[in-house]
């Protein structure tokens, strides 16, 4: 059963899949978000055009709002609607309703609105540099164990820089709300990866003014990687208000440039790191790590991001002295959110480079240099977390050896020697903890529900969300494979809060880890207690004991344990593990740096369904290489980006050959594998150009500006 | 403005605005919901239909360029012959994955294969250059093209 097909393939292919925008119904109106274009600034007054009929709009202001306007989860700081002052660039202000979309549009369009301007804080360094503009959360971890710094270690020291990304999920974010008045619920359908985060957000809204609200997920989610974790909430929010207001189903549909320029992005980082190494045994024996993101306005979900960006930012080492801070900075930029990796790509970006720097000044190998530092079994991760595996070196060994990484190092140095084009190879490690960070998962205490009908059919209820990563056709085998039920009878039901019980948000790699596992065990106890061979069998000769229900919750084992005080502890039960190789060609005419092979090797424990899993790899991995590569969002004297024009996504044409092998395959558990992909690609790339050119850049993406930039700066 | 046109085989009359987008004409006026809209700026394919034969992104289309013509959307397509053929080359190598984008890589790859495109990775690249993917690696997609070449040349 290893590459069951997913039961959805066929009609997305043939159109007939139904994604937010082919809902339709008869007396729906379209709504739409009127957001701030100041970055910060006090509302003084708003100028409607007056060639419409203003009685067909309706509209709703931050005091039309029945409950709070401050969006729930996970901090609660964002607002709804602006009330007199706002704080970036796409706040909403207004929304607004029409029944004809085109009228809409166009009247939107014309709506003047003038601000008293306030300073504002808009670029990454302008933010990231300056002490004073660190707010919210801040985490330290202290594991110092050493007094002296000997003078034969070799000190390195730098500051690195990772830009905006862009989810750029190819369907926009939309949401249809429907309020019924005599029973005074509110119904929401929405493309989202998070179910009950939205009902949060609607109910905070709505307060007591409705008795129920219900979301439903679109039947396809067209995309999501983190950017329809939290920014649904705030979109669900201000819909369901339009509806309240209106008495009609509203529809709003983000169009792509205000989706690019209002919705959440991967957080800007700055990541200074200080290390000493001892020359003699090559072994790194102390590092400082100071560790800042951009949070944008307000900090949301920054706070949790930061959580798991320090936690993977010193990275696959055995360091025995280490100290991490972690901040989060202000800006008046949209607030920043999850994207697949959650802070974890950053990290990594910064600490394998910094492995190469050290390297390059010590003028010995990076892999001499990996080798002698990476996780052993029984080395400890900085919050003192004991290494109990070497997967992590057998990744490492095994990418060096199917890339063929020593000979084309060689061979590649001998070919620079005759050109003024580059060739060049790097590597990079990496890992990411499955699910919750900490003592997440036990607070979530997730809830899954089976349903056992009478013909054999068994009905999963989760509220995890199936966005094109195949979790519902995965789930569904995971149930299946346990106790041999054919596939064709298991169905996952689209995530229904009325229907579905909490098991949590389809974020942190945690539905196949924790969901899937759970299902697992669900079977597999449902067989211990009924001792059948054939659940269908059981099922014919039993007819009236179903349909049966069953639920059961995720329990965490009391062996994990996190103190959020001192950061110490296990931070995560289990991780997956990475290592990759990276060849790049560098075109010396046009600064261009062009992808020739990336070889990925992971563990992520037991694959349920191979080729599920190789395509998860495979689109991860493109984005971590765009991430190093091309992807940016904001640049002084550019401006933000605000469509796919501007931000360039990799075509057809952009991509390298990308070889991916798992391995430790056998294993019992199936770990965490939706963001590994996304956290390692970016920095192999970069020393791949430093292995190239000799050229140390420490600022991401690697464009031609950059690096042209970088070459004359030298010079 | 009145226009003509033939919707996937069958000949159409519409009242349209001269400018109303193809995509919009699809999906409102005949509910056609399989061709998708993204980017709304020519460069993410996923409204890719076929304007007499050619792939056009159909957001960047008005009404009054496809009076008199013919109109092939993937509605149409997939119940071809070829097209049931190619669902299945990209349904066995598992190249879907949100599927935002597919029904535009579908009329893309529609289109390659009727012109005689064959199995080279550089020529099926530059094909579908048009329409972006953000889940996969388009790898698989390449797989599931060279697959449908080969058999379309057992077919025929």
């Amino acid at each position: 059963m290893g590459s069951v097909r997913k039961f959805d393939s066929k009609p997305k292919i043939n159109g007939s899949w139904k994604f937010l925008d082919d809902y339709q119904s008869e007396d729906m109106i379209y709504g739409n978000i009127i957001y701030s274009k100041c970055h910060h600034g006090i509302i003084k007054d708003i100028h409607f055009p007056n060639d419409f009929n203003i009685s067909e709009f309706t509209f709703v202001y931050a005091k039309d709002i029945p409950g709070e306007n401050i969006v729930p989860e996970p901090v609660s700081d964002q607002l709804f609607l602006a009330v007199n002052e706002v704080f970036h660039y796409g706040q909403p202000i207004i929304g607004v309703a029409h029944p004809n979309k085109v009228t809409l549009t166009n009247f939107i369009k014309k709506i003047k609105i003038d601000y008293e301007e306030l300073p504002a804080i808009i670029d990454i360094k302008e933010c990231l540099d300056n002490e004073k503009n660190h707010f919210g959360r801040e985490i330290t971890i202290d594991h110092r164990t050493r007094d002296e710094i000997q003078n034969s270690w070799i000190r390195h020291h730098n500051v690195y820089y990772m830009p905006h990304q862009e989810q750029a999920y190819l369907e926009p974010q939309g949401v249809i709300a429907e309020y019924d008045k005599q029973d005074g619920i509110i119904f929401v359908r929405i493309t989202a990866q998070c179910p009950y985060y939205v009902k949060s957000g609607v109910e905070s809204m709505m307060g007591s003014a409705v008795n129920d609200v219900v979301i439903e997920t679109s039947e396809g989610i067209g995309g999501a990687f983190g950017g329809k974790e939290d920014f649904p909430s705030l979109l669900a929010g201000i819909c369901s208000l339009l509806s309240y207001k209106s008495g009609k189903p509203v529809k709003i549909v983000l169009d792509r440039e205000d989706d690019i320029k209002i919705t959440t992005k991967r957080h800007p980082a700055r990541i200074e790191i200080e290390s000493y190494t001892d020359p003699a045994t090559k072994k790194i024996e102390k590092i400082d790590i100071d560790y800042r993101l951009d949070a944008g306005a307000y900090q949301t979900l920054s706070p949790v991001v930061l959580a798991r960006g320090v936690l993977h930012t010193a990275g696959g080492y055995g360091f025995p002295d280490s100290f991490i801070r972690g901040r989060l900075f202000r800006s008046n930029t949209p607030p920043n959110g999850a994207f697949r990796g959650f802070g974890a790509p950053q990290g990594f970006a910064a600490m394998e480079a910094h492995i190469d720097g050290i390297a390059a000044e010590m003028d010995i190998t990076t892999i001499e240099l990996r080798k002698a530092n990476i996780f052993n079994n029984g080395d400890e991760f900085p919050t003192t977390q004991k290494v109990t595996e070497e997967n992590l070196i057998d990744c490492f060994n095994k990418v060096l050896e199917i890339s063929d990484y020593q000979k084309k190092l060689k061979s590649y140095a001998q070919w620079n020697k005759n050109h003024k084009d580059k060739k060049g190879i790097g590597v990079s490690l990496g890992f990411h903890g499955g699910g919750f960070t900490g003592n997440g998962e036990k607070t979530l205490n997730s809830e899954i529900k089976v349903v056992l009908e009478k013909n054999a059919e068994v009905k999963i209820f989760v509220a995890n969300t199936d966005m094109g990563q195949g979790a519902h056709t995965t789930l569904a085998q995971m149930f299946c494979e346990a106790i041999d039920h054919p596939f064709e009878k298991t169905k996952v039901q689209l995530p229904n809060t009325s229907k579905t019980p909490n098991s949590g948000p389809t974020v942190a790699s945690r539905t196949i880890y924790i969901i899937g596992n759970l299902l697992k065990q669900l079977a597999l106890e449902l067989k211990k207690k009924y001792k059948f061979d054939k659940l269908e069998s059981y099922i014919i000769e039993h007819n009236s004991e179903f349909p049966l229900e069953l639920r059961k919750n995720y329990i965490q084992p009391t062996s994990v344990f996190f103190d959020e005080e001192s950061y110490r502890g296990i931070a995560y039960k289990d991780y997956s593990w990475a290592a990759c190789v990276n060849e790049i060609y560098f075109h010396a005419d046009t600064y261009q740096i062009e992808l020739i092979e990336s070889w990925n090797v992971l563990d992520i424990g037991r694959v349920v369904n191979e080729q599920i899993a190789l395509g998860q790899a495979e689109g991860g991995i493109l984005q971590g290489l765009a991430y190093g590569l091309s992807e940016f969002f904001y640049k002084p004297g550019f401006g933000r980006m605000s469509g796919f024009t501007d931000y360039t996504l990799p075509t057809t044409l952009d991509i390298p050959k990308i070889v991916i092998e798992f391995i430790h395959t056998d294993s019992v558990t199936a770990k965490g594998l939706g963001e590994i992909p996304m956290d390692f690609p970016a920095p192999a790339l970069r020393n791949a150009f430093l292995n190239a050119t000799g050229i140390i850049i420490d600022e991401y993406p690697l464009t031609p500006e950059v690096i042209y930039k970088t070459i004359k700066e030298q010079k | 403005m009145k226009i003509r046109f033939t919707l996937n085989g069958k000949n159409v009359v519409l009242e349209s605005a001269p400018l109303k987008r193809l995509l919009d004409i699809l999906r409102e006026d005949y509910h056609l919901f399989g061709t998708k809209e993204s980017c709304g700026e020519g460069e993410c394919g996923a409204c890719t239909v076929l304007l007499d034969g050619k792939p056009v992104t159909s957001c960047l289309v008005n009404a009054i360029h496809v009076n008199g013509k013919k109109v092939d959307t993937v509605e149409g397509l997939s119940k071809t012959k070829l097209g049931k053929m190619l669902i299945d080359c990209f349904d066995e190598t598992n190249a879907v994955q949100c599927g935002f984008c597919f029904p535009g890589f579908f009329v893309s790859t529609y289109y390659y294969l009727l012109n005689d495109g064959d199995n080279d990775l550089e020529k099926i690249k530059k094909a579908l250059s048009g329409n972006i993917c953000r889940c996969t690696g388009y790898q698989r997609i390449f797989d599931s093209v060279k697959i449908a070449c080969a058999r379309k040349k057992v077919g025929e």
